[in-house]
Formats: structure tokens, C-alpha cells, sequence
């Protein structure tokens, strides 16, 4: 049987039609190969990045992000309509071979078609045909009338462009198999798309039935490759990239990228960070290839929600609307790759304090259904910018305490373990090398020095003697681990600071690191070569708790509801959602409420490191402000935290903005310790 | 236009309980952390930014051990050119001394402007850059905070008592001691100061210089050196900030403030 396709190519006989299509398919094919070019050159000219490891986990993860698309119904809406057209594409890309093939005289697919499994496939790819019209119209109208305001920036000309394209797409194979099927005067099993264009045909006269047949094809041919000829200009090439680019994740969060990949000493390296585009791996550079431009990312990111100049989406589109000027499909249009720079990328194009404006929350990448990374982008300009001098002024002295004191403060390192004289806590082991201890807690500069963050410290301490525990203290051996350092760009004296705490945890014989902070266990668990068993408070006492070494008894008053604020480097981070939540529940009586934002949406607070030091003027709101709002309106009296950063930003927001009567701010160690029957030992 | 820049390394003695050694005649240095001194940051920052607009060469100068090279290699990754490492051996110094000292290295330089800083965080007696210019023969200016370098002469501002600024011209060469505040040094990464490591770092001994052991007396000797004795007196107020307050007021209006 001649299928469709043949008798609308070349009507009943000869072969001009297929001379046509193969003039179409190669032209179309070598304008795409010289659109791929412009962009697989940038790649080239860009940075390693090995992404090649685990690949089980990549394989499993491209399943469910990339063909389940797992983190599309985040927006629920929004997701599903996508979801709709992913698996139409999918369908769909079959029929599009079999149309493109048949017209080039190369029917491969045709006794597949032919067979009843192909029936069942064209009931298939019609009810998909459905599907995604429904969905493309669904998503023309949001857009035009709901208008979500985290479309705010992208292209949407090329939005609607596309997706007018798709229905087109839609349509005319609609048209093409129902006046294929008038002609042939039967139903070719159960076709619901091209029994709808039938409705839509003149039924009763041949010869404009041929006529459509073959205009239908030819336009949906045309359609096609032009579509495919789009694709790689606009924010569609994610129909392209966005499967390698899940596939090519990132998979350890929380985790810092080296300087330069595969290079051992960074003070080998000529220049650190990001200056210009080709700095970027080639992965980062694939990311701003594959951005859909949706706004999840900057829909979820705080430093956008209280008015910085930082939109993660945007600061993808203007790197993009760079690489793709820097490197242009036309040659000729003055482009000038490599050294010559016309304009600064980095506080030009990216401005400085859009960069400093980013509190590494994870929020963005949380979010993101293809797994752009902002993080890694952002610190590796913050490196330029920092190794260039062009930093806040208020990092230098900073900076110069860490590397001369190990903490931010300048406090002598003879005073780091002074926090037991002032909290009146005793009995503490400060080790010395060669001491032996089951835990080592690692205080960190915060915990150490400042007085509020001292509560924390103390509560541990006391907790774990209570808790029976053999544990210690490193003292003046301890510096900071450099966590803040390294996310403000100062690469160079995180990896001093590594390499000295490293030789210090070397020295002592510990089994368990235990930490106050999740900023520090974030570093020695994701920053540090060593692999060390670390855990955060949070763990380790619910650990202690379920365990049976320690009982909370003493209830706390039920006239308090409490909420827990998740901190980005214990939750997003980390994944530590639930133990700090049964820690909680492990005291008699408490009532805990969720805010709107929990676990992996949690609202940063402000941040632990660049913000303790530099202020962005351009600013609505803190966004403690808006965090305790959150606590505020799920009626919380008590705000709860397992971060001392958390603590500073909530506890000062609370008192300026005088909501003392209405909430409070409470660490969750603070408030274990508390709870249990006999807290001084 | 060249110039040269006279750094020192001092200890940071911030919060740090300072400890008398046996002697009683110096601080334990020991457990000390060590820095650049804060006002010499300025001058090298300050010499930067004119060698930046002028050209020329910037020359970083210091006197001490090996330990002290720290700061040099700060300065030339700050943008100095090269620098110059006096060792003085077992001779310990004094003002007046090191004054002596760079003078003699400084006499062998090409050179338009010197920079040293008003004066350093530990002994803190200003007088270093003040000997240097005579002894030099140098016509100086101390406590700068501003500079505006022509061909053969400079513009300088000098801050007065009272936050008034003192604008005078100067011929070249001239001696500058450079306040703080002058401008807003730069921030220089540990990977800028490794960098640094590849610039010219000459270190030359006091024979080098040419110095007969009985040209070096110091002029100062430090007879004892103690602790502030700690005086009675300190009234800690407590209570909530709305008592403080009041007690402060009722303190101030005592010793004959009107609030
Ligand atoms: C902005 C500023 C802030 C300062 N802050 C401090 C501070 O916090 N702490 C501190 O200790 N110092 C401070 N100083 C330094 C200090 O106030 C004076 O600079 C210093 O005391 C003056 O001593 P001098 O010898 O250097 O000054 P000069 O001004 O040269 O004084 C010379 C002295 O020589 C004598 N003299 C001068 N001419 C004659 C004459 N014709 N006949 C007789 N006698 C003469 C007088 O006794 C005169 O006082 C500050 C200075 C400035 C400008
Ligand atoms: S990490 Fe947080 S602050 Fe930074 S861009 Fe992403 S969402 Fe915004
Ligand atoms: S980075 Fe991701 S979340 Fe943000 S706009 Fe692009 S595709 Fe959407």
C-alpha cells in the first residue's frame, strides 16, 4: 500500500518530490550544522569540567529529572502542561522520521507502521497530537493572560513564536492524515487527531483533498525543519540540551568547584576565576545554552524577592545574549572571540554587586527542572573579581583576620577556646596533638567569639558531656574552615586554611567531627579532600536522643506554637530536613507548625558569609524581615534555627523591627538543652 | 616618577594580652600574629596609584629578617616593582637607626618621591620618616592625606588639629609621611602574593651597605618597659538600657556635662 506521505510527495507516480525533499533536508541540515557550530566552538574554546563520574547516578537521575521530569510539577500548572509537550515530543519524534524519511524515498519506518504495533503506535502519536495542542494553547493563553510574573525578562516573542509553531506542526499533520483518509475512503484504526481534521475537510471533493494532502505535508516538512533551524537561536535549544545537561548535573551539592579542574596546586594557575566568558567550564557554558528562560530560579531566589540587583534568570539570559554575540552564527558580524574584549563581562555586562548579591542559598538550583548551577558560576567570578582587587573594602580587614588570626574577628587564636570562661562551661578536653577522643567538636570562629553564637557552643558542650560523651575542643589549634572565604573568592586562602586544618585534624585521633555550625559541616563535608565522618548537632543529638543517652523531659509551654527554619547549608544543601524536626519533636509538648516555605523551599536568612560583611544598598527589605513574616503568618510565636547566622540575622531583625511580643528566636540546640531533666551535669 | 616606599612588619596587638618578657625590657613576640602596618598599606597604595598614572617604578624597602619579606612580597603584589631587604643581623633598632639605615640604602636609588607611613603600630613614635627626609636632606611632609603629583613638584594636603587640611606644594624630591585614609588600599589575594614571588626581591646585609659597626649606636634606650597599672575607677553600669541611660546622664550632669 503506498502510504500518505508518497501519495502527497508524488502524487501517484514520479520523483520530483522526493528531488524536493532532498533539496529541502540538506539545506535545512547544513544550516543547522553552521548554526551548531557557532555554539559547539564556544564549548570548545571553554573550560574542563569532568562529568563523567557515577554514571549509574546520572543515568537514574536523567530518568527521572530528564524523562519524568520529576521537578516540573514544583509549578504545578505550568509543569503538567510541560510535561504534556515533552512526552508529545517524545511520541511524536517517530512520526516526524517516518514523515521525513517517506519523503526522501527512504520508507524505513514503513513496515513498522504497517505492522499492528504501528497501528497502535498512530493511535498513540494522535492522541499525543491532542495532547500538545491542547497544551500549546493552554500555555499561549497563561502567558497572555495570567501572565506569571516570573516571565518577567524572557524572550517572549520567541515563546510565542514557538509555540504557534508547534500547534502549526500539530495542525497540519492533523490535516494531512484526515485528508489522507478521506481519499483513501477509510479509517486507519483509531486516529482521534486525524478524524477531527477529517470534520474540518471537504469531504466530498478529491481533488482539493489531494491538494491539501500534499500542501499539509509540504508545510508541515517546512515547519519542521524550520523549527529545527530555531531551535539552537533561542531558549528552544533546550529541547536540544536539556537531557545532556541533566545527565551532566552537578551531583554533590553544597560543594565549591576547584579554580580550574584538573590543575593540583592553584598557585600554579596564571590567573584565578571567571573573567570572560570562555572561563567558564564547558558545562556552565552548556547551562546557558539550555535555560528555558521559565523563572523557577529567580521565583525562589530571597536576594530577588527583597529587591537586590540579582535575578538568576537574568544574569543567564545576559550571559547568554553575550556568548551568543561574543560567538555569532554570521562571522562577519564583528565578532571577536578569545582576548579582545568589547565590552567587561564581569562588572559590565555582570555587575558587582549583583554578584555579591547572592547568599549561596541553593534556592535557584532546588528549583531549577534542568539543573543550571548558579553557585559555581557566581564564586568563579567573585574569584576574578576578588583576585582583581575589585572587591568591598570591608573584606580586606576581614579577610587579613582570617589568614592572620584563623577567625574574622582578629581575636588572638590563644583566646579561641575563652568562650568555656565566659559561658561557664567546665571539664572541656582542649586537645593537643596526639590526644585521642571519640568526638571532636568543632566550634568554628562564630561559636567561639561571638556571645550569642557562645549559647550554642555551650549547649553542645554541656550536651554531650552530659550525654556521657568523650569529646574535645581544638582550641587555639582550631581556624576557621573557611567556608565565608571561599564563597567570597578567596580561593587562595581557603586552600591555606584547608591544608592547616587539615595537618591539625591529622594530628589529633577523633572518630566523629561534630559541628555547631552548618556552614562548617557544609565545608569539612563537601569543601575538604578528607573524607571525615561529620556530623551537624542536629544529627548527632537526635542520634544521642533515639539512642537513649539523653531524654528530654521538661516540656515547654503549649501556649507556643513553634516553626523551623531550615537552613540552606544544613537542608538545600545537605538534605538534613527531618532530623532537626524530630530533635524537636523529641520534646514533650511542643507543637510545630510548617511555614508556606519549608525544607527544600526554606527562605534564606540572609546568609553566612559575604552578607555579614558587605551591605547591598540597593535593597527592599532584609530578608530576615521576610523570613519571620513567613513564621509570622502560620502564627508561630517561637522562630526555631540550627545555624548561628540564622540566629544574628533573626534575633537583630526581631529587635529592630520591635516584633519582641510577637516572636522569638530560639537555636535548637539552645532549646534541647532546655528541655532535658538535669542540664548541668 | 619613582618612588620609593618604606614598609614595616609590627605585630596585631588587637585584644591581645600582652605579656612582658623577662628582661622587662621588651614584649613577648612569640604567639603574636604579624602584619602589615596599617599606615605603611596606605603608602604603598598611595604609590601605586601614581606610578599607575604616571608611570615610573615603585621600589618597596624594609628592615628586618626573613620572616618580614612577608610584607614586601605584599607590597610588590600590591603593583610595587621590585623590592629591597636590609637584614640587620643581631643589631636591634631604633628610630633613628632605621632612619640611618634607609638612608643609606635610599642614597644609592633613583628616586622622586619617598613614602613612609606617619608611624608604625607598635612603637608608634613618628619619627622615622621625619629623620629620613634630613637626614636625606629632603624637604618632607608629615601626616599626608592627599597627594597630587605634577612633573617636578607636588601638591600635598596635611591634616591639621581640628580636621583642617593644611595645602602646600613641594618640591620633588620630597619626603612623604602618608596618614591613614589616604585612599582605600587594595585588597592583594594570597594568590597575588605567591604571584609576587616572581618579582625582584634583592636582600642586602649592613656590610653590604657599608656600615662600620660603631656608626650604628641607637639613640634610644628602653630602660623598662611595663603594663599601664590598672587604676581604680571603672564603674560598670547594669541594668536594662533605659536605667543605663539615666545613670549616665546623672554621671555626666556630676562631672559638669549639661545633656
Ligand atoms: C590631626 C592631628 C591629630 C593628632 N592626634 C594626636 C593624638 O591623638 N595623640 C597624640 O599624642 N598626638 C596627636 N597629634 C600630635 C600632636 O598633637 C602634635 O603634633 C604634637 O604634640 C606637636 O609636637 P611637635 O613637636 O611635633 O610639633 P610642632 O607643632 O612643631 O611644635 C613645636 C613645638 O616646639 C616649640 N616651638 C615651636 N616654635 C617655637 C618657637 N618659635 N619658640 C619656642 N618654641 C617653639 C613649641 O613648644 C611647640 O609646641 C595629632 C596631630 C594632628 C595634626
Ligand atoms: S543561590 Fe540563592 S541567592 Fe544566589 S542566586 Fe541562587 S537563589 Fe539567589
Ligand atoms: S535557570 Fe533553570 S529555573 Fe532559571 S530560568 Fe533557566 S531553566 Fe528556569
Amino acid at each position: 500500500m503506498t502510504s500518505f506521505q508518497t501519495l502527497a510527495v508524488n502524487g501517484n507516480d514520479g520523483i520530483t518530490g522526493y528531488v524536493f525533499m532532498w533539496i529541502i533536508a540538506v539545506v535545512a541540515l547544513t544550516i543547522f550544522a553552521f548554526i551548531i557550530r557557532s555554539r559547539i566552538d564556544l564549548l570548545l574554546a571553554s573550560q574542563k569540567d569532568p562529568r563523567f563520574s557515577n554514571l549509574k547516578r546520572r543515568f537514574r537521575d536523567l530518568i527521572n529529572y530528564g524523562f519524568i521530569q520529576k521537578r516540573q510539577p514544583r509549578y504545578l500548572w505550568a509543569g503538567i502542561i510541560h510535561i504534556m509537550i515533552f512526552w508529545g515530543f517524545v511520541v511524536l519524534g517517530l512520526r516526524s522520521l517516518d514523515l521525513v524519511t517517506e519523503g526522501l524515498g527512504l520508507p524505513i519506518f514503513r513496515p513498522f507502521m504497517q505492522s499492528p504495533l504501528g497501528a497502535f503506535y498512530s493511535s498513540l502519536k494522535d492522541v499525543f497530537e491532542l495532547i500538545v495542542l491542547v497544551a500549546c494553547v493552554w500555555a499561549i493563553l497563561r502567558r497572555a493572560i495570567v501572565r506569571p510574573e516570573r516571565y518577567e525578562g524572557s524572550h517572549k516573542a520567541e515563546a510565542y513564536l514557538v509555540l504557534g509553531l508547534i500547534s502549526f506542526l500539530m495542525v497540519t499533520d492533523m490535516l494531512f492524515e484526515g485528508s489522507g483518509m478521506l481519499l483513501a475512503g477509510e479509517m486507519h484504526g483509531w486516529l482521534p487527531a486525524a478524524w477531527i481534521g477529517t470534520l474540518l475537510l471537504p469531504a466530498r471533493s478529491p481533488e482539493a483533498l489531494s491538494v491539501i494532502l500534499s500542501v499539509t505535508y509540504w508545510l508541515h516538512i517546512l515547519a519542521f525543519f524550520l523549527f529545527l533551524n530555531l531551535l539552537p537561536l533561542f531558549k528552544h535549544f533546550h529541547i536540544i540540551t536539556a537531557l545532556p545537561n541533566v545527565f551532566f548535573r552537578k551531583l554533590k551539592k553544597g560543594e565549591i568547584k576547584p579554580a580550574r579542574y584538573g590543575v593540583d596546586d592553584i598557585f600554579d594557575l596564571e590567573k584565578l576565576g571567571v573573567e570572560k566568558i570562555e572561563d567558564f567550564t564547558w558545562k556552565h557554558i552548556l547551562d546557558l545554552y539550555t535555560c528555558t528562560e521559565c523563572g523557577r530560579c529567580s521565583d525562589n531566589c530571597p536576594a530577588n524577592a527583597i529587591g537586590r540587583p540579582l535575578s538568576p534568570k537574568l544574569l543567564t539570559i545576559k550571559l547568554r545574549d553575550h556568548a551568543y554575540q561574543k560567538y555569532p552564527i554570521l562571522p562577519a558580524s564583528g565578532a571577536c572571540k578569545g582576548d579582545e574584549e568589547p565590552v567587561n563581562m564581569v562588572n559590565g555586562i555582570i555587575g558587582l554587586d549583583e554578584l555579591w548579591s547572592c547568599t549561596t542559598c541553593g534556592a535557584c538550583e532546588e528549583e531549577c527542572p534542568v539543573f543550571i548551577e548558579y553557585i559555581n558560576k557566581i564564586i568563579d567570578m567573585r574569584r576574578h573579581v576578588l583576585e582583581t582587587s575589585q572587591n568591598p573594602n570591608t573584606f580586606n580587614q576581614i579577610l587579613m583576620y582570617v589568614e592572620k588570626t584563623g577567625n574574622p574577628f582578629g581575636k588572638p587564636a590563644v583566646k579561641r577556646a575563652d568562650w568555656l570562661k565566659e559561658q561557664e562551661v567546665e571539664g572541656v578536653k582542649i586537645l593537643k596533638e596526639g590526644d585521642q577522643v571519640d568526638v571532636l567538636y568543632y566550634v568554628d570562629g562564630y561559636a567561639s567569639f561571638d556571645p550569642q553564637s557562645q549559647q550554642i557552643a555551650a549547649s553542645i558542650a554541656k550536651g554531650l558531656k552530659l550525654a556521657g560523651m568523650d569529646f574535645g575542643i581544638l582550641g587555639k589549634l582550631e581556624k576557621d574552615t573557611g567556608h565565608q572565604v571561599r564563597r567570597m573568592g578567596e580561593e587562595g586562602l581557603f586552600q591555606v586554611l584547608v591544608e592547616e586544618n587539615t595537618e591539625t585534624l591529622k594530628s589529633v585521633d577523633f572518630k566523629w567531627i561534630v559541628t555547631t555550625d552548618p556552614h562548617a559541616y557544609n565545608a569539612l563535608k563537601n569543601d575538604y579532600p578528607e573524607p571525615y565522618r561529620v556530623f551537624h548537632y542536629t544529627q548527632f543529638f537526635l542520634s544521642l536522643v533515639e539512642t537513649g543517652h539523653l531524654r528530654p523531659k521538661n516540656a515547654v509551654d503549649r501556649k507556643d506554637l513553634y516553626t523551623y527554619h531550615d537552613p540552606c547549608y544544613l537542608g538545600r544543601h545537605n538534605g538534613i530536613y527531618d532530623e532537626p524536626r524530630r530533635l524537636l519533636q523529641s520534646i514533650p509538648d511542643l507543637r510545630l507548625v510548617e511555614m508556606a516555605r519549608n525544607r527544600d523551599r526554606s527562605f534564606c536568612c540572609g546568609g553566612g558569609d559575604v552578607m555579614l560583611w558587605h551591605e547591598i544598598e540597593q535593597e527592599e527589605m532584609r530578608m530576615a524581615e521576610k523570613r519571620i513574616q513567613m513564621a509570622l503568618d502560620v502564627g508561630a510565636t517561637v522562630l526555631v534555627t540550627a545555624c548561628p547566622f540564622c540566629l544574628i540575622h533573626f534575633e537583630d531583625t526581631i529587635k529592630t523591627g520591635g516584633l519582641e511580643e510577637r516572636i522569638r528566636v530560639v537555636d535548637l540546640m539552645t532549646l534541647f538543652m532546655s528541655s532535658l531533666e538535669n542540664p548541668e551535669p | 616618577m619613582n618612588i620609593i616606599v618604606c614598609v614595616k612588619r609590627v605585630p596585631l596587638t588587637q585584644e591581645v594580652d600582652l605579656e612582658i618578657d623577662e628582661s622587662g625590657k621588651k614584649i613577648k613576640e612569640d604567639a603574636l600574629a604579624y602584619v602589615i602596618n596599617d599606615w605603611d598599606n596606605y603608602a604603598i597604595e598611595a604609590a601605586v596609584q601614581l606610578q599607575e598614572n604616571l608611570g615610573g617604578e615603585v621600589t618597596a624597602i624594609t628592615i628586618g629578617s626573613e620572616d618580614d619579606e612577608e610584607v614586601l612580597r605584599r607590597a610588590l603584589a600590591m603593583g610595587a616593582d621590585r623590592a629591597v631587604r636590609i637584614d640587620p643581623g643581631e643589631l636591634v633598632t631604633d628610630g633613628y637607626l632605621d632612619a640611618t639605615i634607609l638612608a643609606k640604602t635610599i642614597s644609592g636609588l633613583e628616586y622622586d618621591l619617598i613614602f613612609t607611613g606617619v608611624q608604625s603600630e607598635d612603637r608608634n613614635t613618628g619619627m622615622v620618616g621625619i629623620m629620613l627626609a634630613e637626614q636625606l636632606g629632603l624637604a618632607h611632609a608629615a601626616v599626608t592625606n592627599g597627594i597630587e603629583a605634577e612633573e617636578k613638584a607636588a601638591k600635598v594636603f596635611v591634616e591639621l588639629e581640628g580636621g583642617i587640611d593644611e595645602v602646600s606644594r613641594i618640591q620633588l624630591p620630597a619626603l612623604l609621611t602618608i596618614q591613614t585614609g589616604i585612599n582605600e588600599p587594595r585588597y592583594v589575594s594570597i594568590m597575588g602574593i605567591r604571584k609576587a614571588k616572581k618579582k625582584e626581591l634583592k636582600v642586602m646585609t649592613l656590610d653590604d651597605l657599608g656600615f662600620g659597626a660603631e656608626a650604628l649606636t641607637p639613640q634610644t634606650q628602653i630602660e623598662e618597659v611595663f603594663l599601664p597599672p590598672e587604676t581604680e575607677g571603672a564603674e560598670m553600669i547594669e541594668g536594662d538600657a533605659a536605667t543605663i541611660a539615666e545613670t549616665l546622664i546623672r554621671i555626666m550632669g556630676e562631672k559638669g556635662v549639661t545633656v
